[in-house]
């Protein structure tokens, strides 16, 4: 048939169809709104960072170690000709308003002139940081001044040194949210850094040199490269401004990654309502597609023209919701700023309603055609017998129209995610998600059938006759409301179980405060200050790093090519940090070996899955080197940590005093009641002002924080699904409209009030709804059972309330929903259609 | 050679365990240009015969032939294709698309041969049939005998040779049926087109040239020659 007739039939065909054009926009436009929201937001994230990575890195090139930088490798940058180069220090470390004895940790950034060379700092009063900074002054973030009520001018105390706060720094381009880091931000210069002798034997210092390369170096990642090539990096690494910002961009690709799933899915939903639609609009059809086949059009030929005509509609409905979520990236800065570096612009992304519209339709196809393979059944003979049995089935349509949708779904799903395996466990959770909805469907309907109704009230009875009926829709609706109340019940479930948890007291006897950078010669004054505050349970190890260079007579290089995965690789390659020690704590058990049991070798106790990682066994060699010097242990022990217990625990435990003339520093914890905690850290800072505190409790409250926000995006998504389910009842409600108000007039005629019928509808309603959200949340209890016992290893109870909960909530929206989608059929005069 | 011919057709349904005979082997030969009336009470499996002659139905067993060619054994697509052009039909419930127009109505089946002029030609059908005011009315907002008179001018847009009438007076008044019937056997007339026409009603039979009486699935006798007496 030619095309010209196809698209002329299709588009007669779309006359009167503005209902069905409603219900495939709000089905797919909500699903195509989540999907090109998701996708646009983290391209546009990535194009930002993309195109103002130079003003977020303050440079061309930032080189980093945990260690000074190797002469060599600063010989070769003093070497380069026409690059400016910046030396920095970062270290987190307590700052003190000396005037009023608060503390706060805060991230020191010390830095050389010039600093940054691209874009700027926004200093309060303004200026640069080279005209404002001197050796004894410093510029501190605004929410540092509010937290310790300071003012420019006024003394701060940062290690032994006191400086002046020359200015407030009102913005710092590519600084993340202070939810998202350690602390607010300080600035000095490299001498102020020194005078505050933070440089002691364990401190945590990261030594960095920022560059600004002249236009003939050409791009800063070949001239990164071609350096690291050269010149032996020994620790350090090198980043250029095209890799700026690696946990923002990170995130972006796992936002787009996982809530990209997750958006799909109500696209996913959105292809069940449609299906659902076209079911219900091709049983109208039949009629006029007996006609057509007896004019002479052949079973492809009307199988194309109402393809045509859903993929017109699948189009329109999924460009409308591309369009609007294409403009998400442009509000997302506005209502969560928090969410994005500072100084990052979002632009419109209209890239993204491609993907949109090619899902939206691909989806909404592929889901249509089981439904639309109806087309090929109609016999021609229909015209002249309503009760001609319908053509033999084709198999092979049969066949391609299931493949078409698990095809539909794995394909969409890469896309989304990127990853084959990933978009394959999607697609399989999707099919075993909906056929267990369709499976408990099915089993309902059976039951509304089976149940007796004899003696229930008129209302119930005709409520659950209602779902027993052949086309009352019960599948579509079921499968659909279920898997959005189980999507949504799920992700509350977790992110408040989790919250909870991540909240509640600490576990007994844990520490809720760290204390780093203890020098041995600080001890006494550190336990005098402690006793003082009423501190409990103090515990002070030593902490030394050293470096693993053989295992099991092989070098820790030769090792790393076996066990170079993860964090056996971190391992073999890094500094690691140990401990020595008589008696372990109670959260350490040991599972092979004996501690402390060989006299004629220096003994280590290994936690069993580090072990394994870096190939050790009961009894191996290892060597480990301190500065320098070689010291040669035997493994005797291997023990399983409780690191949930919030103690000081490591991987690798020396024998008591194996290690006591290596340099090392000490690490204390100890247990304060929360309210003492400022004053605990007040006290220490003013009296040993090299050591950092952390607080377990206010790390939690930000964990807690973040995942708060981060589970709110995921639940709106979700939450997305829930509202394809609604729309899709009522879809399915509406489709109905012609049988429901034949069913209204006769129940008026019979003397029922319309708020009797409407009574009767929301009762019907009220219970599909109530049902598909049962079953939803009873999936949804066991997977987020599922994922506390099995992935977190929590015991958590999930509430018994949740199920018949959300049962009752969707059975609520569900009857809502489904009365305003009956209202046209409730106020319909009997008389009416009776003549009709 | 028969217009339209079938030999020893028998259609056969399921009914429970049994199978329930419809025709019960019908030999029958309709030459071109003839009007064949088929008559017979309700069940006697008059419509079935129409359907299985038309290429709509399958046969359990025996033969259609069309213009020569063998139909029963045709493959939906082949059968849909032989049906354009060359066949028309008008049903007792009218059968008019209800989203299409009175002129999409007529005009389809001539977009589907792909007929030059197809607009034009339709146009002047809906004049021929009195409806040259209403094309652009909706089978919805004409009467009975209107939306017939459509889909007479629909039967015949195609110039098909053979024609099948399903009770097509059946829907309408006897004045308004009497007309349509007329109309009908005027076009078929003027352009020598083979009617095959089930009814039950003598007086629409009586316009044929030959009555063929089915009763329980078997041609029980056939009447040749117009009654014009009665018409």
């Amino acid at each position: 048939m030619r095309f010209a007739l196809l698209f002329r039939a299709a588009q007669r065909e779309s006359r009167g169809a503005r209902g069905r054009l409603a219900f495939f926009t709000a089905c797919l436009a909500l699903g195509s709104f989540a999907v090109v929201g998701v996708s646009g937001l983290a391209r546009s994230v990535r194009a930002a960072i993309a195109a103002q990575s130079k003003e977020l890195l303050g440079g061309d090139v930032w080189i980093r170690a945990r260690e000074p930088l190797a002469d060599e490798l600063v010989a070769a940058l003093d070497a380069e000709p026409d690059s400016e180069r910046c030396e920095v220090r970062l270290v987190q470390t307590m700052a003190r308003a000396t005037a009023s004895g608060q503390s706060r940790l805060v991230e020191l950034k010390a830095v050389g002139a010039g600093f940054p060379y691209h874009g700027a700092l926004v200093l309060e009063p303004p200026g640069t940081l080279d005209a404002r900074l001197d050796d004894g002054a410093v510029a501190v973030a605004s929410e540092l001044a509010a937290g310790l009520g300071l003012c420019v001018g006024d003394e701060l105390a940062l290690g032994v040194a006191r400086f002046r706060v020359a200015a407030l720094v009102l913005d710092e381009p590519g600084r993340l949210d202070p939810t998202f880091t350690s602390g607010p931000r300080v600035f000095s210069t490299l001498a102020g850094f020194h005078s505050m002798q933070l440089e002691g034997v364990g401190s945590r210092i990261t030594y960095g040199a920022l560059l600004a390369l002249p236009p003939s170096a050409g791009p800063a990642a070949e001239w990164a490269d071609t350096l690291s090539e050269r010149v032996p990096m020994g620790e350090a690494r090198i980043d250029s401004h095209e890799e700026a910002q690696p946990q923002v961009q990170r995130a972006a690709r796992q936002v787009e990654r996982y809530l990209g799933l997750v958006a799909l899915l109500s696209l996913i939903l959105g292809g069940v309502g449609v299906a659902e639609i076209v079911r219900a609009w091709i049983g109208t059809r039949v009629a006029s597609i007996g006609v057509l086949r007896v004019l002479g059009f052949t079973p492809r030929e009307v199988l194309w023209m109402y393809a045509g005509h859903v993929l017109a509609l699948a189009t329109v409905g999924s460009a409308l919701g591309s369009l609007l979520g294409s403009f998400l990236p442009l509000c997302v800065p506005r209502f969560l700023p928090e969410l994005l570096p500072r100084g990052l612009t979002l632009g419109w992304q209209p890239l993204s309603i491609l993907r949109g519209i090619g899902l939206g339709t691909l989806v909404a196809v592929a889901f249509s055609l089981p439904a639309l393979a109806a087309v090929w059944r109609v016999p021609p003979v229909r015209v002249l017998r309503h009760e001609a049995e319908p053509l033999p089935a084709k198999r092979a349509l049969t066949l391609a129209a299931l493949g078409a949708l698990i095809g539909s779904v794995f394909v969409a799903a890469w896309v989304q995610s990127e990853e084959l395996g990933l978009a394959a466990g999607f697609t399989g959770l999707v099919a075993a998600l909906l056929g267990v909805l369709a499976l408990g469907a099915r089993g309902l309907t059976r039951l509304a059938r089976w149940l007796p109704r004899e003696r229930l009230p008129a209302s119930l009875a005709h409520g659950i006759a209602a779902l027993a009926r052949p086309g009352a829709g019960v599948l579509g609706a079921v499968v659909a409301l279920g898997l959005g109340t189980l999507v949504v019940v799920t992700l509350l479930l977790v992110e408040t179980r989790l919250s909870a948890r991540l909240t509640s007291a600490l576990p007994p006897g844990g520490a809720s405060l760290f204390f780093l950078d203890l020098q041995p010669d600080q001890r006494a004054e550190f336990e005098r200050v402690l006793a003082a505050e009423g501190a409990q349970d103090v515990r002070i190890v030593p902490l030394a790093s050293g470096r693993l260079t053989r295992i099991n007579g092989l070098s820790a290089e030769a090792q790393a090519l076996v066990h170079g995965e993860g964090r056996g690789r971190w391992a073999l390659t890094r500094e690691q940090r140990l401990t020595w020690q008589q008696e372990l704590g109670p959260d350490n058990h040991l599972v092979a070996g004996e501690l402390w049991s060989d006299p004629q070798h220096l003994e280590l106790s290994l936690e069993q899955d580090y072990a394994e990682d870096i190939g050790a066994l009961l009894g191996s060699p290892l060597t480990l080197e301190f500065s320098g010097l070689p010291i040669e242990f035997v493994v005797t022990s291997l023990r399983q940590v409780e690191w949930e217990s919030f103690g000081i625990n490591f991987f690798i435990v020396a024998e008591p005093g194996a290690l006591d003339a290596a340099p090392h520093s000490l690490l204390a914890a100890a247990n304060v009641a929360p309210e003492r905690e400022q004053r605990v850290q007040d006290a220490l800072v003013a009296a040993c002002p090299n050591v950092t505190v952390i607080r377990v409790r206010s790390i939690l409250e930000k964990v807690s924080y973040v995942l708060s926000r981060s589970a709110l995006a995921v639940e709106l998504l979700g939450a997305f699904t829930v509202a394809v389910g609604l729309v899709l009842l009522a879809g399915v409600a509406s489709l109905g409209a012609l049988r429901r108000v034949r069913e209204v007039a006769l129940w008026k005629v019979l003397g029922v009030t319309r708020g009797g019928v409407a009574r009767l509808f929301a009762l019907e309603f009220a219970l599909l709804g109530g049902v598909a959200g049962l079953l939803g949340a009873l999936g949804a209890s066991a997977l987020a059972w599922a994922f506390f016992e099995h992935v977190l290893e929590f015991d958590s109870d999930v509430p018994w309330w949740t199920a018949p909960l959300a049962g009752l909530v969707a059975a609520t929206l569900a009857a809502l929903c489904g009365l305003a989608a009956c209202a046209h059929a409730l106020h319909t005069r009997p008389i009416e259609s009776l003549r009709s | 050679m028969p217009a339209l011919e079938c030999r020893g057709l028998k259609k056969e349904l399921p009914s429970g365990a049994h199978t329930l005979a419809i025709l019960a082997g019908i030999d029958l030969a309709i030459e071109a240009g003839e009007f064949v009336a088929i008559l017979g009470p309700s069940g006697s499996g008059k419509t079935t015969l129409l359907g299985l002659l038309a290429g709509l139905d399958r046969p359990s067993a025996g033969e259609v032939w069309l213009e020569g060619r063998r139909i029963d054994a045709l493959s939906e697509d082949a059968l849909a294709r032989l049906r354009r052009g060359r066949v028309g039909f008008v049903f007792q419930s009218f059968q008019l698309l209800g989203n299409l127009t009175a002129l999409e109505n007529v005009l389809l089946p001539l977009e589907l041969v792909g007929v030059a002029g197809a607009r034009a030609r339709s146009v002047e059908l809906l004049g021929e049939v009195g409806l040259g005011d209403r094309l652009d009315h909706y089978p919805a907002q004409l009467s009975g005998g209107e939306q017939q008179r459509v889909a007479l001018a629909r039967a015949f847009a195609s110039e098909p040779s053979v024609l099948f009438a399903d009770e097509p007076t059946g829907n309408l008044d006897a004045e308004t049926g009497a007309r349509v019937l007329l109309l009908l056997d005027a076009l078929r007339a003027r352009r020598q087109v083979t009617l095959v026409l089930v009814t039950h009603d003598p007086e629409v039979a009586a316009r044929a040239d030959r009555r063929v009486h089915l009763r329980a699935g078997k041609i029980e006798r056939i009447e040749f020659g117009r009654e014009t007496a009665r018409a």
